[in-house]
């Protein structure tokens, strides 16, 4: 029997903002050069049943704030669930979406929005954007990697007692004044990496469906994928950061 | 008489600059003035608001306001007009000043300005119009503007009971907006040959009135077309107030309530420029689709997104896109993929550099659908320009195409590009880059390269 890899892509309509689906073509890709069979079920509001851990793997992109309280409402009734998923299983959030995860979301109009309070920090709506590149190292899945992306940054995170996703070498992060980029959580990864994150990095990809295996009881895929051409994008990324003009000052780490 | 002295600089500034440089000066004299009078532009005399007319939103904003002026332009009317494009508070500003009377005087019979949406808040607070058309409101310079709902939180600030909105019922953001106008019209585009529909996999859009999914049954252009939202109702009208329909690629013809008017630019994003020009022409200016039809005749877009080039013996196709922008990568797209004679597809996606900091971006080609080019004869690719060249091949290879199928040039090199060009056994060359690099390749066919 085929063995097949359960994919969740939250909200895909509603929060769909920097070329998100890339992310899903990325996971997709990984799964199928294993030979497994990779199912994508869309979550939205109208989804009746929603049980995180059918999945092996839950991805929710970035998104407009105009929509977060409808999803805080769809969501609440699974946060414990979603607690207990990021435990032992691979979740990605990215951009905007990050701070719907933390506690509370203040806007610029000087209104709240509650979070669903999965990961211990506060977000800020800023005035202004910041878009930038961002370039980090961190750990995943027992693996060190260096992550090449962007950022549009439209709320500052302030993490209270999580754990950083990555250390930042050039960029923005979390909120301009500091070294973290986005955060960790068990098996959850919370970051403000556009690009897409995982067809730029596909050794995070990898990382994930590595992780996926492990859960699953399957047998670690050995053959590792041609990652030369991201590897060249990369260099030459760092190429671009090392030279360019910046507007970042302590933190931006060259 | 700060205003007195603001208008004389500016008039004389203006003066100064077409002398040394003719296509310049069309912001600089306006923003000067505007700090010598903060209030400048409220300061003209004789604007009658209910005859201005802002057209705003993210895409086609130059081309329906030159057709706009165009068209009353040819039926007599007297128009004060940014043609060039300058859409801040200072291009405006230097307009009204080079066209007002040494006291400030204005004596036209309608105002239509182009006018950038991000800063529609400042503009209106000096001048504000009764009529406004919103062409679209779509992803677009996320570096600046973030999302959508960035943009339509601005123009929550500007749009109020006294406007008359003139809407493109086949996007939903601009729809929202006729919940609080005191007169909606609507202009769409009926389905047509090149209308198409997306994989069930690339996402829409959440309802702007209740958050939920959107349906589209096709779409006109990328993110526009007939849509409708399930749960609450909302949906583009069947039949809008102005409506091209009977779009004939062949005979360069379309209709608009029952009159055939020529079609200057056949390509479907121009459609909706089409029908909206005309909605505003007779429902603002009192010039019907029938006095107008004439005017399409020899209409003339400034800055049109499509130059083609002869190099050689090849044709070099070239279709400006707007960075950061899925819709006009898409359509550029669709226009390839509508083309199935062989040819060869180059595309040089770039560092964003509008502003410090520069920074790569090519995450919104993921928004675009590239299969139809992939399966419409394509010879070789070329993927070119610094630090984004590796990004491009990869978005092609997700669409599946052959690694081995891509020339990638880390580089912006035209003479690099120009012998990959020459490789090409086909003589149809598609080009998308920037306009800094396709200036340079311009320039260097004119130089006697060809």
């Amino acid at each position: 029997m085929e063995q097949t890899i359960k994919v969740g892509w939250l909200f895909n309509n509603m929060f769909n903002l920097h070329g998100d689906r890339g992310n899903l073509l990325a996971i997709r890709a990984e799964g199928e050069r294993r030979g497994y069979r990779v199912e994508v079920e869309q979550i939205n509001l109208e989804t009746v049943v929603f049980n995180p851990m059918d999945f092996d793997f839950l991805f929710c992109p970035p998104g407009e704030i105009e929509h977060f309280e409808a999803v805080a409402a769809y969501l609440e009734p699974h946060r414990k669930e979603l607690m207990d998923y990021i435990e032992t299983r691979p979740m990605l959030v990215t951009g905007t979406t990050v701070g719907l995860f933390g506690e509370t979301i203040s806007r610029d109009d000087q209104s709240a929005i509650r979070g669903l309070g999965i990961i211990e920090i506060e977000a800020r709506e800023n005035h202004a954007v910041y878009g930038d590149d961002l370039y980090y190292s961190c750990q995943y899945n027992g693996k060190e990697m260096e992550i090449i992306g962007s950022q549009i940054q439209m709320i500052d995170l302030d993490i209270k007692e999580e754990s950083p996703f990555g250390r930042l070498k050039y960029g923005y992060g979390n909120n301009g004044a500091t070294k973290f980029e986005g955060v960790i959580s068990g098996k959850g990864i919370f970051t403000n990496t556009l690009g897409p994150v995982l067809v730029c990095n596909p050794w995070l990809t990898e990382e994930i469906i590595n992780l996926i295996e492990v859960n699953k009881n399957w047998p670690i895929w050995e053959d590792h994928r041609d990652n030369s051409l991201e590897q060249a994008s990369l260099k030459t990324k760092i190429v671009h950061i090392d030279k360019k003009e910046t507007r970042l000052k302590d933190i931006a780490v060259r | 008489m700060k205003f007195y002295l603001a208008l004389w600089f500016a008039k004389l500034m203006g003066i100064a600059i077409k002398l040394v440089s003719k296509g310049r000066g069309t912001n600089l004299p306006g923003e000067k003035a505007l700090t010598i009078d903060p209030d400048f532009v409220k300061h003209f005399k004789n604007i009658d608001y209910s005859k201005v007319i802002f057209i705003t939103g993210t895409n086609g904003k130059s081309s329906t306001t030159n057709l706009i002026t165009h068209i009353l332009k040819e039926n007599g009317k007297k128009i004060v007009s940014n043609l060039e494009g300058a859409n801040l508070l200072g291009g405006i500003a230097t307009v009204l000043a080079k066209e007002a009377s040494l006291s400030g005087k204005l004596k036209a019979d309608y105002y239509v300005f182009e006018t950038d949406e991000r800063y529609l808040p400042l503009i209106y607070a000096q001048l504000p119009a009764e009529n406004m058309l919103i062409t679209n409101l779509q992803k677009d310079q996320v570096q600046r503007n973030g999302d959508p709902d960035f943009i339509i939180r601005k123009l929550k600030e500007v749009v109020n009971p006294r406007m008359t909105l003139i809407l493109n019922n086949e996007e939903p953001r601009s729809r929202f907006f006729e919940e609080i106008a005191r007169r909606s019209i609507y202009y769409g585009v009926s389905r047509h040959d090149e209308s198409f529909n997306k994989g069930a996999d690339y996402p829409t859009q959440a309802c702007p009135k209740c958050h939920h999914d959107m349906s589209f049954d096709y779409y006109n252009v990328d993110s526009i077309g007939a849509f409708h939202c399930d749960f609450c109702g909302f949906a583009s009208k069947s039949t809008p107030d102005y409506e091209v329909t009977d779009l004939n690629f062949v005979e360069k013809s379309f209709k608009l309530k029952n009159v055939v008017f020529h079609m200057p630019y056949d390509l479907p994003f121009m459609f909706y420029n089409y029908a909206g020009a005309l909605a505003v022409c007779e429902e603002i200016c009192g010039i019907t689709p029938a006095a107008a039809t004439k005017s399409f005749e020899n209409f003339k877009n400034i800055g049109g997104r499509f130059e083609i080039l002869t190099y050689k013996n090849k044709t070099i196709k070239y279709m400006r896109i707007k960075q950061e922008n899925p819709d006009t990568l898409q359509s550029a797209l669709n226009i390839m993929a509508s083309d199935p004679s062989e040819k060869m597809v180059a595309l040089g996606l770039y560092v964003v550099n509008d502003f410090v900091p520069h920074y790569i971006n090519t995450f919104y080609a993921f928004d675009c659908d590239f299969k139809p080019v992939v399966e419409s004869n394509v010879e070789r690719y070329l993927c070119f320009s610094e630090h984004v060249s590796y990004d491009t091949a990869n978005r092609l290879i997700y669409d599946g195409v052959a690694k081995e199928a891509i020339t990638i040039m880390d580089s912006d090199d035209i003479n690099e590009i120009f012998a990959e060009i020459d490789k090409a056994e086909t003589d149809n060359i598609y080009l998308i880059t920037w306009i800094s690099t396709f200036e340079k390749m311009k320039k260097f066919i004119e130089g006697g390269q060809n």
